[in-house]
């Protein structure tokens, strides 16, 4: 097969051993003592010691594997309910993460100028006072607002909030509006929570609505997933691509881009008429169906196949199926769902059609959450109160959209229309704005109305590589962070390589920062360990006991999941949404035509390959070594068709921009679709396995977002692709 | 007389000479780099072709080239037909040389040529390979044995000369029984391969085959090196010699069709003869140049009597033969292409000797005629008298 | 050769979704160089016309044959098979003469093209782990796999497990365990969707390939001395034959002398 990487390329990488990098650094002494005392190290130093992944933010549990006081391997933690003792491949190549010679392992102060990637080595003294002060600067001049904050979803997010809180920005950004900002606010709108949790053990029957679990990988969820299909559970994949999840599901359905609702639609048009819902749940845990009912009358499978291109008789099959198939059934909510800007449609339709066949606490279940499970913090004096809006138009423009969740590319726009007012400084943790943000190109620009730009990242990231100040964060397997609860427990991360270089716990650096930026008061911890101490603190549980297990059982019975009661206003799972109706938006779930491409124009797909995770992780030689060469996928009729054969260079152009890549010819996707992998095309020349191998996608996207749920819409963009 | 000989020597040749001094060099360096940077360097072989013409043409074809050795040490010594004395030290020193050439072929494709010896120390008895490297190494000796009263007596040493013949017998037995088995067991070393090496090939009695053919390159190869020598250093040409030994091609070839059509047909390939594109057309050339048309061309009597006729047709069987042993050991070997998506570990069946790769064929042969013409220019390798012919 | 007591793999390729943990395990777990690999995936990927397509893919690695055709080829003896499955390679011994690449069926083992005579060129393959399962772990790859489309386990079992999961879903698999049977019997055991050619899997007979080669090579030694002792004879017949005459012709001579002088 032609999808590979080449011999030039390996040339890059070729050569350098795994284990002559993974051998280098030691294990921190109070980890190893711990690790000895519960027995999982031996005399010679060889052993386990429990961590947790951060490849990704599924974070599985880990067992880094110790030979001779040294971590050479990690491996699934089996007690871990997200890895059960596997790892997908990111996981698994996390050592080279940490040992990439490309490591920032210094903090960095820019000298040449902006994206010049001139830098210098500059002491934590030098560099915290530097930001600091221009923290500060900006503070004074223009107000605390103008100061942007955007952190993706981490571990120490509580202090990043923390931080800007006490800082007193309203500014707050994360990835989440370019990720699942549709299925966040639609669950919230229907059953008053981000994200109900989900059980494959008995399903029958799985509608995935672009979920490509087996590529877009979740270690636990995917086996799951699995397993249930060597148990003869039917799975229908929505998807314009053949996926591999496409291909291990019963029936693929290549619906058309952005016609997810109406298929759903269509699903509850025939649930209802033929009365094949759960009239009982219906009636006790619901309210609106009759609303529903009604608008869905039109919504008729033969409506549905005009528009999704998917048979009305395939639609009333599958309805019927699912139904008979509840309450083991499940319409899977997808997640990453930022498409279409009617992708809240779908949302609202997937919940609304597991709602009336009565598939809650069977298939779903109230999630755990987060912030539950009573641990300890750090007392934290009220912060200044925050009188400026925010940028972002939560909730000003966006009244459904959680503060902790925002709406991450109107940032951007602000910043470029200087309204309703100009930000000046920004903030960046644990993010890559610069290629995870539709339409790169203004992207590069907002940095360019900035006075100050400081990040926060292990790697020399494209965000970086615009930056100011560079600080170094120690890796996921150098650092402690604060306890992550999953179900009934709070896992540890700990580190089991001592930091390299200079590298530093966000926890440690929040902390400095705040110090010098007379924020003091709002982290009182003295160092990680302390942090955790004060957390474990109402549990009653040491460090070390927690080092020594990896996890604190947290109180109330283990498993039992909470009571059935939703935090809606009505208390109910609300079909009809008498908030969205209040707001002016359409209280049911309805249809709404989005834009196609004209004749000559093309889709633009984008999607997870298992090989990497966003833009972080491309420049992992493990990974690196058992990717596919990125190239765009085309159908081959279609190539054929315009005269493109495999691995010719074509150029791919939208309204916002163009890129230049190698051409995949495949059967697998629709006709009207191009695909290209998300993630490669890095800008900065700090990354030297990735730099300058395939191209980034979001060079051409174009900025769409959702009025209501704030998602931006990565399918919504169209594209021309011809031979250069 | 030989002064004038001398002169008229080195006014031929000296051209060619400079010619194969150049390819020698040329090979020294690519095998130089190849000892620094490893195989992969200066050759296109790779995990899906772990062999190639090195083994096709230094090995495969440099064994089958040397076998008129032991066919004339059997003659002379074993059948002791004397008349054929004058042919014996010509193709005992072209044996001697062909396989010195074998071996320094393989120490640039070994991967570990400093261990080449481990083959005496860790014997593994089911490998046919092992069968190959210990005949080719004691045989070498054998053949140096056989040689050495040549040398002895240019350097007018005749009682060592004379001793050694008188012990020669057991040694001309052993060269016979091990050129016997590593000439037949060259295709032994495929049998491991029905999957891969096409059935038009593939056969359990391979290293009957390669025997049978084996004996006829030899033939050829003393009639193609009498021809050229005679050519070069202006000699008789033992034309009444020659044409006996090609009156026995035509027996041997003949028995070689016999046995490989048999075979096919018992296996029931003749279903392949026709069928299979670019095998079939290697099968049929292979068999025409080197069998049907030997059979034929040598079985008229003017063919075999005039030289240039002789030389001809000795051209043409080894062309033939020798395309055999590409076809068996090359081209007709299937390598396993599992279809990889990332072929930068498998990479491809695909092969096509680099040019490197060629250079150190071409530099070890030449070094190997370059010798040959030494050894004739100094030592009595075509002297007419032989003379402890009495004492055999 | 179901009765053979061993551990063994058991790949399922409908279960397998080429995520390739199992590669970055195996490169991390035994320190592989960044250019090479001891475990890779073959197959032809899509299969069929969109959009009645198939995905068809394999996990490939040694197949620690029950009857190595490696261990047969070499020279040196430097492959070993140990009782317990794992067929292993001592670099030791090798002399890099990449026999055992042509003998084996599967293209396994893999040579260090890119190195010289100071790095030394050597042979690698898949070991099965026996750093791992000699402490009761699954090999690396195994451990780590998401879906359990590759399992480890005793061969007999596996082999039951196979047949089992055919019954279990007829329509989900072609009916054969490959490598139950294959070369002798393998120790990777596979099922598949597709036909196995699709996964690139030579299609094999059950006596493992080295089997003529091995007979051909036993009666070499006795052929060996039969053909010296039978060449002894003729040159000793030939000479004696050849006494004779000449003695004859003396005598005749002599005779013909004596008749002149009489
Ligand atoms: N290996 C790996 N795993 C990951 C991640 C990673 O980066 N790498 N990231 C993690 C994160 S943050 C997230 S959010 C999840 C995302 O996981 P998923 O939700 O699976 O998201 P994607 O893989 O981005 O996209 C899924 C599919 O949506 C399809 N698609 C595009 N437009 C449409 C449409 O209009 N309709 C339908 N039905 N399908 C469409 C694409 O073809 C793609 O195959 O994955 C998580 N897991
Ligand atoms: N074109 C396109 N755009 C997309 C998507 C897509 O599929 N295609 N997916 C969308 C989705 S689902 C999401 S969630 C977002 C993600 O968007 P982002 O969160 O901006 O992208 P990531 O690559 O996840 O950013 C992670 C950064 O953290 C760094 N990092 C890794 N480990 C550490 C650590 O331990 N400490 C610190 N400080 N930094 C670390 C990495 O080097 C990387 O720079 O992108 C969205 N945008
Ligand atoms: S899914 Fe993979 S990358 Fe994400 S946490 Fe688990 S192992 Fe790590
Ligand atoms: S880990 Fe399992 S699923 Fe992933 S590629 Fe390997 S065998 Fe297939
Ligand atoms: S697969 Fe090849 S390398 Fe592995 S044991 Fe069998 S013959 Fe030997
Ligand atoms: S390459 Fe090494 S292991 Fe392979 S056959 Fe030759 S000597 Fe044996
Ligand atoms: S068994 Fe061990 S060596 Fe073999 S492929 Fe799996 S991990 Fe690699
Ligand atoms: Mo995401």
């Amino acid at each position: 097969m032609p999808n590979t990487l080449s011999r030039r390329d390996f040339l890059k990488v070729g050569g350098a051993a795994v284990g002559a990098l993974a051998l280098s650094e030691f294990i921190p002494p109070r980890v190893a003592e711990a690790a000895r005392v519960s027995g999982l190290l031996d005399s010679t130093s060889s052993g386990y010691i429990p961590t947790m992944c951060e490849m990704c933010v599924w974070r599985c549990g880990v067992l880094a594997k110790v030979e001779d006081g040294r971590v050479v391997k990690l491996e699934g933690n089996p007690g871990h309910p997200h890895s059960n003792g596997n790892l997908c491949p990111r996981g698994q190549s996390g050592l080279m993460n940490t040992y990439d010679p490309d490591r920032v392992l210094t903090p960095l102060i820019r000298v040449g100028k902006r994206g010049e990637g001139k830098f210098r080595k500059a002491s934590w003294e030098e560099a915290l006072d530097v930001v600091a002060k221009n923290m500060l600067k900006i503070k004074d001049k223009y107000g605390a607002e103008a100061m942007i904050f955007s952190s993706t979803h981490n571990l120490s997010q509580v202090q990043f909030e923390n931080l800007l809180n006490a800082f007193g920005s309203p500014n707050y950004g994360t990835q989440r509006s370019l990720c699942f900002n549709a299925m966040i606010v639609s669950n919230l709108m229907t059953y008053g929570m981000e994200e109900p949790d989900r059980s494959y053990e008995n399903l029958k029957y799985i509608i995935l609505t672009g979920r490509n679990l087996m590529e877009a990988i979740s270690t636990s969820e995917t086996s799951a997933l699995s397993k249930a299909i060597d148990r003869g559970a039917k799975v229908v994949s929505l998807d314009p691509r053949f996926t591999k999840t496409a291909a291990k599901s019963t029936e693929w359905l290549a619906i058309r881009p952005g016609t997810d609702s109406a298929f759903h639609l269509a699903l509850l048009n025939v649930i209802i008429s033929e009365g094949l819902y759960n009239a009982g749940f219906v009636a006790n845990s619901t309210t609106g169906f009759d609303k529903v009912a009604a608008s869905v009358v039109s919504y008729t499978p033969e409506w549905a196949a005009a528009i999704t291109e998917i048979p009305a008789e395939t639609i009333r099959r599958i309805a019927r199926e699912f139904a008979a198939a509840a309450p083991y059934a499940l319409a899977h909510n997808g997640w990453r769902t930022s498409n279409f800007v009617n992708s809240f449609q779908t949302e609202r339709a997937i919940g609304v059609l597991n709602a009336i066949v009565g598939n809650w606490g069977t298939a779903m279940s109230a999630a755990s959450g987060e912030e539950s499970g009573g641990l300890g913090a750090p007392p934290q004096p009220a912060y200044p109160r925050i009188s400026a809006q925010r940028l972002d138009g939560v909730p000003w423009k966006y009244p459904f959209v959680p503060l902790k969740i925002g709406v991450f590319q109107e940032l951007r726009e602000a910043a470029l229309s200087g309204d309703p007012y100009q930000p000046h400084g920004w903030f960046i943790a644990r993010q890559n704005p610069a290629m995870s943000l539709p339409d790169r190109g203004r992207t590069l620009q907002a940095f360019g109305k900035m006075d100050f730009i400081v990040t926060i990242d292990i790697i020399m990231n494209d965000t970086s590589w615009f930056s100011d100040v560079v600080l170094p964060e120690a890796s996921y397997l150098e650092r402690y962070d604060p306890l992550n609860i999953v179900g009934d427990k709070a896992y540890l991360r700990q580190p089991v390589i001592e930091a390299q270089g200079e590298g530093k716990s966000a926890l440690w650096i929040y902390k400095e920062l705040g110090a010098r930026l007379g924020l003091a008061d709002f982290f009182q911890y003295t160092d990680e360990e302390d942090y955790l101490k004060q957390q474990l603190a109402p549990l009653g549980v040491s460090l070390d006991e927690v080092r020594q297990k990896g996890y604190a059982q947290l109180p109330g019975e283990s498993g039992e999941s909470p009571e059935l009661n939703w935090n809606t206003p009505s208390g109910k799972i609300e079909l009809f949404s008498s908030s969205l109706d209040r707001a002016g938006f359409s209280g049911v779930p309805q249809w709404e035509e989005p834009p196609a491409p004209k004749p000559g124009q093309f889709y633009f797909l984008t999607g997870k390959v298992a090989q990497s995770t966003q833009f972080g992780t491309q420049n992992n030689q493990l990974l690196h070594k058992y990717s596919d060469e990125p190239r765009l996928w085309m159908n081959t009729a279609i190539a054929k068709g315009l005269g493109l054969a495999d691995n010719d260079l074509v150029e791919v152009a939208s309204t916002a921009g163009k890129i230049h890549i190698k051409l995949e010819a495949t059967q697998a996707i629709r006709p009207d679709c191009v695909y290209l992998t998300p993630g490669y095309g890095h800008l900065s020349k700090g990354l030297t396995t990735a730099y300058g191998w395939g191209a980034s996608d979001s060079d051409v996207h174009v900025t769409y977002t959702d009025p209501i749920s704030g998602s931006q819409a990565l399918s919504q963009t169209f594209v021309t692709v011809k031979k250069i | 007389m030989k002064m004038q000989i001398a002169i008229n020597r080195r006014l031929q040749v000296s051209p060619l000479v400079a010619v194969l001094l150049t390819l020698m060099g040329i090979a020294f360096v690519v095998a130089m780099v190849r000892y620094i940077y490893g195989i992969g360097a200066i050759s296109n072989l790779s995990n899906s072709y772990p062999w190639g013409f090195w083994i096709s043409f230094d090995l495969f074809t440099g064994v089958a080239i040397s076998s008129g050795g032991f066919l004339m040490a059997a003659t002379v010594y074993i059948f002791e037909l004397k008349q054929f004395k004058p042919l014996l030290r010509p193709s005992i020193l072209t044996a001697f040389l062909g396989y010195i050439m074998v071996v320094i072929a393989l120490l640039v494709d070994l991967g570990h040529p400093e261990r080449i010896w481990y083959m005496m120390i860790h014997m593994n008895p089911t490998s046919v390979l092992l069968e190959i490297g210990i005949c080719v190494m004691t045989y070498l000796t054998v053949l140096a044995i056989e040689f050495a009263p040549v040398v002895f007596e240019g350097i007018k040493w005749q009682k060592f000369a004379h001793f050694i013949h008188r012990f020669i017998m057991p040694f001309v037995i052993l060269g016979v029984v091990l050129s016997t088995l590593h000439q037949s067991s060259l295709g032994s070393l495929l049998l491991i391969q029905p999957a891969k090496l096409y059935p038009l090939w593939w056969t359990p009695i391979l290293p009957i085959l390669f025997f049978v053919s084996a004996v006829s390159i030899g033939l050829s190869m003393i009639i193609l090196e009498s021809s050229l020598s005679a050519r070069y250093f202006h000699r008789g040409l033992e034309t009444h010699l020659l044409e006996k030994l090609a009156g026995v091609i035509p027996i041997v070839v003949g028995t070689y069709l016999i046995i490989r059509f048999a075979q096919l047909g018992l296996a029931g390939d003749y279903k392949y003869l026709f069928s299979s594109g670019l095998m079939s057309v290697l099968f049929w050339t292979e068999i025409l140049v080197g069998s049907v048309f030997p059979l034929v061309y040598f079985s008229f009597r003017k063919n075999r009597q005039s030289a240039n006729g002789l030389l001809f047709g000795a051209i043409v069987v080894l062309l033939g033969m020798i395309l055999n042993r590409f076809d068996v050991s090359w081209f007709a070997v299937r390598h396993p292409d599992p279809l990889t998506y990332l072929p930068t570990f498998m990479s491809g069946a695909h092969y096509v000797p680099s040019l490197p790769e060629v250079a150190v064929s071409l530099g070890i042969f030449s070094a190997g005629i370059l010798a040959f013409g030494l050894a004739a220019k100094y030592l009595p390798v075509f002297e007419e008298e032989e003379p402890h012919a009495e004492k055999l | 050769m179901t009765d053979i007591q061993h551990k063994a793999f058991l790949f399922d390729a409908t279960r397998c979704i080429d995520c390739r943990a199992c590669m970055v395990a195996c490169s991390v777990e035994n320190k592989i160089d960044m250019d090479k690999t001891r475990i890779w995936v073959a197959g032809v990927g899509l299969i069929g016309q969109y959009p009645e397509l198939k995905r068809a893919s394999m996990v490939y690695h040694c197949m620690h044959c029950n009857e190595p055709d490696c261990l047969s080829a070499c020279p040196v003896g430097a492959y070993s098979k140990r009782n317990d499955g794992p067929v292993l390679y001592n670099k030791d011994k090798c002399i890099g003469c990449r026999y055992c690449m042509n003998a084996c069926p599967f293209g396994v083992p893999h040579f260090d093209w890119d190195k010289g005579l100071i790095d030394g060129a050597f042979i690698d393959k898949c070991t099965m782990c026996p750093q791992r399962i000699d402490k009761g772990l699954e090999p690396a790859c195994v451990a780590t796999c998401p879906t359990d489309a590759l399992v480890f386990g005793e061969r007999a079992d596996l082999v039951k497990e196979a047949h089992a999961r055919i019954q279990a879903h007829p329509e989900r698999y072609v009916d054969h365990v490959y490598g139950e049977f294959e070369n002798g019997g393998t120790s990777y055991l596979i099922l598949s969707h597709v036909p196995f050619a699709e996964l690139g899997l030579p299609n094999l007979g059950e006596r493992p390939v080295k089997d003529v080669s091995e007979k051909v090579m036993e009666i070499t030694i006795p052929f060996a001395l039969g053909w010296g002792t039978v060449l002894t004879g003729t040159a000793v017949a030939v000479h004696l034959l050849n006494q004779k005459k000449a003695a004859k012709a003396k005598k005749v001579e002599e005779e013909q002398t004596e008749e002149a002088v009489k």
